[in-house]
């Protein structure tokens, strides 16, 4: 069970993209890279919207889309569903217009919630008769999302689905997409240009820069600064810690520490009010080009980065292979 | 004093035979738009689609009425329609149906002329429609006909009526083509127009003819006026 595309070349314009990939189809996909590196294109091109120049997309086994072979399953029969960044809602009919447009095309044959029961769950029952042009970004994005599950698709893709909304409605979205796709055994793939995001939601990761696929596979091994540091900022820099951790009373799929926020100590802390300190032993010393220097500490569960500095290196003789604890304040989580 | 209810007012205006034309104005015009309509639709759809073969040729022939002599197209139409063209014999021979000389002929000819005017308006509303709500609607299991009598059709809806309603107002005022095609008989193809270029021929109709504009230019301007209120309500639809 996969989503497999391989040596695939879309154009748009002037722009290109080639991918080569398989990812699996469950859990989460996430879809990570710089703004205008061809992620939503990807995404375009999974659901059937773009025409392949060359290469074969295929899912379950079945062919989508094969271009030496001739073959192309058009959009409306991949039975893949796509949540746009800007909702796309059908002007001339209500919120709950929306939702049985997805419904009534719904083959009889494939479970999903009902009308009443997603309203419900993503709390849009007050909403079910405004027309959609009132609606807020956030109350869109929940009713596009809403309209997609209905219509009970075998693998669910969302562009930005979280661009409208804010800090914690954020969290809250996040964590309502990983119980979904659990509850409903729905597999997504959610393409986002945030690290945050992409190291809370992500089983699994396809990494695109300047319109190619760098890199993918299961999170743990594709975000990892060794292949991730070309993706990100310099204040982004860090690690992914897997599940596990604790942030807001609540457990996360995982986490993403920025190098910035992680202290090195050569012995195991004491009297501190940090509660997340990883144990293990220096994996590598890097001296980065903007004059800092990155400790990756390998623990158990992967590896955890810190930025320190020339003196702070000199003052612990900080040395590979030795034991070091890394200490993260919660509240940068 | 008795009151007049609006309702007898017209007719208490105008006498039998300006009535007459009024209604066969109004019979012209109604089925003209109403028999070309769903080819309208259908022509607008295809036309603005990004492109398909013979993209041109069908955009060059929908339009070639509004660059062709009304005279021209009238008589176009009688060489093809006329009791001796090939579909006009094989109309009169098959179902016995006479085009030429006759109201349903005024209407052809009302219909070939008003359609271009009637394809751009509702081409201009498929056109201003968001293209990402038919991906929107393809990745919910909707088929390309589904797409368009769900959503395409709905949301032109007010523009495909604005279309209808200013060929309708075009078509009351047609002259050429149908004095050519379906000729001037009185209480059959007389239509306002034509009543008027008939009386202005009689030396003294100029105070009928001014009559028979007054007729004309309240039913273009009430035209016209319906048909921009039907424009916003199309725009309004759109703005999502």
């Amino acid at each position: 069970m996969s989503l497999e595309v391989r040596d695939a070349l879309v154009k748009r314009g002037a722009f290109a993209l080639a991918a080569d990939f398989e990812t699996p189809a469950e859990g989460i996909t996430v879809v990570f890279g710089p703004s205008g590196a061809g992620k939503s294109m990807l995404l375009a091109t999974v659901a059937g919207l773009n025409r392949l120049e060359r290469g074969v997309v295929r899912f379950n086994g079945r062919v989508l889309e094969d271009v030496a072979a001739r073959t192309r399953i058009p959009a409306h029969n991949r039975g893949i569903g796509l949540v746009f960044q800007d909702a796309r809602l059908f002007p001339h009919l209500t919120v709950k217009g929306n939702l049985h447009y997805a419904e009534s095309r719904r083959p009889a044959d494939r479970n999903a919630p009902i009308v009443t029961e997603i309203a419900k769950r993503l709390d849009l029952e007050n909403l079910l008769d405004r027309p959609v042009k009132n609606l807020s970004g956030g109350e869109k994005s929940r009713v596009a999302l809403a309209r997609a599950i209905v219509s009970a698709p075998e693998f669910l893709l969302l562009d930005e689905p979280f661009a409208a909304l804010d800090g914690r409605r954020r969290r809250g979205y996040l964590a309502m997409l990983r119980e979904l796709s659990a509850s409903e055994k729905l597999p997504m793939m959610v393409v986002t240009h945030q690290i945050d995001d992409a190291a809370e939601l992500a089983d699994h990761v396809i990494a695109v820069k300047g319109g190619q696929v760098v890199a993918s596979g299961t999170a743990s091994a594709v975000m990892r600064k060794e292949v991730f540091g070309g993706l990100l900022d310099r204040r982004d820099l860090g690690a992914r810690v897997d599940g596990g951790a604790v942030v807001g009373g609540r457990e996360v799929g995982g986490v993403w520490v920025r190098a910035d926020n992680v202290l090195v100590a050569t012995e195991p802390p004491k009297g501190l009010s940090a509660r997340n300190v990883w144990e293990g032993r220096i994996a590598s010393i890097t001296r980065e080009a903007g004059g800092g220097i990155l400790v990756s500490i390998a623990t158990g569960q992967g590896y955890i980065s810190s930025r320190i500095t020339d003196q702070a290196l000199n003052e612990l003789s900080l040395r590979e292979g030795e034991k070091a604890w890394a200490v993260v304040k919660t509240h940068s989580l | 004093m008795r009151r007049i209810a609006p309702r007898d007012m017209v007719p208490a205006m105008l006498s039998p035979e300006e009535l007459q034309i009024l209604a066969t104005s109004l019979n012209v015009a109604g089925r003209a738009v109403i028999f070309s309509l769903p080819v309208a639709i259908f022509c607008a759809w295809a036309l603005s689609k990004h492109s398909f073969p013979g993209k041109a040729v069908l955009d060059a022939v929908v339009h070639l009425p509004l660059v062709l002599p009304p005279v021209l197209v009238g008589y176009l139409l009688l060489i093809v329609f006329g009791l001796r063209g090939p579909v006009g014999g094989w109309l009169k021979a098959a179902f016995n149906i006479q085009l030429a000389f006759t109201a349903e002929g005024a209407s052809l000819a009302t219909a070939v002329m008003a359609f271009p005017l009637m394809v751009r308006a509702i081409r201009l509303s498929f056109e201003a429609t968001d293209r990402g709500l038919f991906d929107a609607a393809a990745v919910l299991r909707a088929s390309p006909w589904d797409r368009f009598w769900s959503l395409a059709l709905p949301l032109a809806w007010p523009g495909v009526l604005a279309g209808a309603v200013t060929a309708f107002a075009a078509g009351l005022g047609e002259f050429g083509a149908v004095i050519t095609f379906a000729s001037n008989v009185e209480g059959k193809t007389q239509t306002i127009p034509l009543a008027i270029y008939s009386v202005l021929q009689i030396p003294g109709g100029e105070a009928q003819a001014w009559r028979l504009a007054t007729i004309s230019m309240t039913a273009a301007v009430a035209g016209l006026v319906a048909a921009e209120v039907l424009q916003r309500w199309a725009r309004r639809r759109l703005e999502g």
